[in-house]
């Protein structure tokens, strides 16, 4: 772990210290910056970079079409060309597993969060939304904070039937049309959630719901940047798969960036 | 007369058998559930592939299944045993890959006790396999050559074991009727003894003639031939054309018959007015005799005269935790010189889910016949009239496995046990 005070991205509330050559009036910017903005001496943020090796993502599972045509969905929008010519479709399935079952999220991602005890910011969590649309979950990957509420509409012509075995959250939704609105779910445990469709066996999506409002997901290179933290000491974990969360104590300073990254 | 291995003592073994089985079921099913759930995940990811940018994609899937059976004799419907108890493992692998988007096809592989759970050794079959044509990009019309389950009735895409709510099929796919497939019926009276009316005094005999007997719908009927399938709006469309009738024996779907004329016509109009319902009507006309029945025909008959109809009604319904499904049947098998013989069946069938683990489902059968000149001077119904309740409740234990229980009550007329009792439990992993 490394304290890097000297260098916040231009985005932070905070300030660099004024080079010498900027004399008085950089003086005096730099402390108007930081009279105008008092709010950054109690929010600091944390940014890094999680290592996700890639996985050998597993190739879509297909509607089942046997007996029956297989439901028309709405116009398909057209897969980018590759330089083959050939589309690549955007990938159905929001879960990859590894050879002993562990699941993660599909493109692989992770979420930073924080843990300990801060201050709650005032309200109930916003409430999130999947949507089924052509056959996917849609997003396929969501994190969020315990006591999120979470809505499932169903925004195709035919029926889904949405559940979950996981401890986290164990639920079945049952089958709901297009123009009914199931009750939001509510997630009160922390974990992961696998959602599936019992029609459509294909469709996949996971949740993690994680014990704290400070959380971030990666992007797909595992760079992460967490803000409005308060300072303090705390624990700064890693959800990686359903098998791994990594965890560092950290202190956050009352400003400036905390840079770590995770191997 | 009792059958063979029915006495008092071995009777109770076979109790404490079934319910030892029934302890095994439960812990082979309940402890490694979640331990395997991830397995099964990773496996599921395993089994599909692709190349050429997703153009050709392959993918392998089935289901692992264990069945008891415990029942009085003579055994219900398709199950073929001299005993009292049967277990019946099975393996289902189904293969499906696509060729860019206008070509599929598919297999399904099977491993086990016969078609129907018998007392046969473990088998391998390839039970179907099909080609299938997309012409047009938006889709919406097939057509499809191979050997598959038939387009009549609504319980073909819900007849395996873990989209099924129950472990046997509906009456009208598996009650056996008086018409035998292997010879042509000459007379009434004989019509009537075929079909045990009145009861046969010896229970093994009515045991042994299972195997000559068809129902109105052999199961999901995988003959072979061609189909072909639509959706205009709402409505769905489709019509096969099949080596041999709704009725015939697994035995006869691969054979090829000489004439167009020999094989079977079928096909079912849909209506699905919104995702929650579906009303379809089916009919199905063909030669229910094999080939090698045509020597027992009556004089100045052909084989091709003995032909069964069938005409069919389906109702489906589902709503948020409910599903709701019904079936009626009418068969009416020609018979030169007797007259038809008709038969009516039906059932209706209900399913609840209380949550991702546990549903329970109730279907009520139904099944009569039309009444023959019986020979001496009177009439008879040229079947048993049978009412059947099942009752279903299963439990999934991760979405990968699941365990069924099934009950059946049956009470049947001029039967030599008017009142039977069937029960029945199954383990599926899904993979």
């Amino acid at each position: 772990m490394r304290s890097r005070k000297s260098a916040p991205p231009a985005s932070s509330p905070s300030r660099p210290a004024p080079e010498a050559g900027w004399g008085r009036l950089g003086l005096i910017a730099w402390l108007a910056g930081v009279l105008l903005a008092p709010g950054a001496l109690l929010a600091s943020e944390i940014e890094g970079r999680v290592n996700l090796p890639p996985i050998a993502v597993p190739s879509e599972r297909m509607p089942t079409q046997r007996y029956e045509l297989p439901p028309r969905t709405g116009s398909p929008a057209p897969a980018p060309k590759t330089r083959t010519g050939l589309p690549t479709p955007a990938p159905k399935s929001g879960v990859a597993y590894t050879s002993d079952g562990t699941a993660m999220p599909n493109p692989r991602v992770a979420v930073v969060y924080l843990e300990g005890e801060f201050p709650l910011p005032a309200g109930a969590p916003r409430n999130e939304r999947i949507e089924q649309k052509d056959l996917a979950f849609i997003p396929s990957f969501l994190a969020i904070q315990v006591g999120t509420k979470v809505e499932f509409p169903n925004l195709d012509d035919f029926y889904h039937n949405i559940f979950s075995n996981n401890q986290a959250k164990r639920f079945d939704l049952g089958r709901y049309r297009k123009d009914e609105i199931p009750p939001p779910q509510l997630f009160e445990k922390p974990g992961h959630v696998i959602l599936r469709c019992d029609i459509h066996a294909n469709m996949r999506a996971l949740i993690v719901v994680v014990p704290s409002p400070y959380f971030v997901v990666t992007d797909k290179e595992g760079r992460f940047r967490l803000t409005g933290v308060p300072p303090g000491k705390y624990k700064l974990k890693v959800w990686k798969d359903s098998n791994t969360t990594l965890e560092r104590e950290v202190e956050i300073p009352a400003a400036g960036t905390l840079s770590i990254d995770f191997p | 007369m009792q059958p063979p291995g029915n006495t008092p003592a071995s009777s109770g073994r076979k109790v404490r058998g079934f319910a030892a089985l029934l302890a095994a079921f439960g812990l082979a099913g309940g402890i490694p559930a979640l331990q395997a759930q991830a397995f099964l995940d990773a496996i599921d990811g395993a089994l599909s592939t692709e190349t050429m940018q997703g153009q050709v994609r392959v993918q392998a899937s089935g289901t692992l299944e264990l069945e008891g059976y415990r029942f009085s004799q003579p055994s219900p419907g398709l199950l073929f045993t001299d005993g009292r108890s049967l277990l019946n493992p099975r393996l289902s692998v189904y293969l499906d890959a696509e060729l860019g988007r206008r070509l599929y096809a598919f297999a399904q592989i099977r491993a086990d006790r016969g078609f129907d759970p018998s007392s046969d050794p473990v088998r391998l079959r390839l039970d179907e396999y099909a080609l299938r044509t997309t012409p047009t990009e938006r889709g919406g019309f097939t057509a499809q050559v191979g050997r598959f389950g038939t387009v009549v009735g609504s319980w073909v895409p819900r007849h395996g074991a873990w989209a099924n709510p129950f472990i046997t099929a509906p009456l009208p796919y598996e009650a056996l009727t008086g018409i035998w497939d292997t010879a042509a019926v000459r007379s009434p009276r004989q019509l009537l003894s075929w079909a045990h009316v009145p009861p046969a005094q010896v229970v093994r005999a009515e045991q042994e003639e299972k195997t000559l007997r068809v129902p109105i719908l052999w199961g999901p009927s995988y003959a072979t031939g061609l189909a072909v399938a639509g959706r205009l709006g709402k409505i769905d469309v489709a019509a096969e054309w099949k080596n041999s009738s709704l009725s015939s024996d697994p035995g006869v779907w691969d054979d090829l018959p000489r004439r167009w004329r020999d094989g079977t016509i079928g096909g079912r109009i849909g209506y699905r007015p919104g995702a929650a319902w579906n009303f379809g009507f089916s009919a199905s006309q063909g030669p229910y005799l094999r080939a090698s029945a045509e020597k027992t025909v009556r004089a100045g008959t052909k084989r091709d005269d003995y032909r069964q109809l069938v005409l069919g009604h389906d109702i489906s319904f589902a709503w948020h935790r409910w599903q709701v499904w019904s079936e009626v049947f009418v068969a009416r098998f020609g018979i030169p010189g007797v007259g038809s013989a008709d038969t009516y069946s039906g059932y209706v069938e209900a399913s609840y889910r209380f949550g991702p683990r546990f549903s329970f489902a109730g279907r009520l059968n139904r099944q009569t016949y039309n009444k023959i000149p019986d020979g001496s001077g009177g009439e008879a119904a040229w079947g048993r009239s049978t009412w059947r309740f099942d009752l279903a409740p299963s439990y999934r234990m991760s979405a990968h496995t699941q365990l069924k229980l099934q009950h059946s009550f049956q009470r049947e007329t001029n039967a030599p046990t008017p009142y039977s009792q069937t029960t029945a439990l199954q383990m599926t992993v899904r993979f």
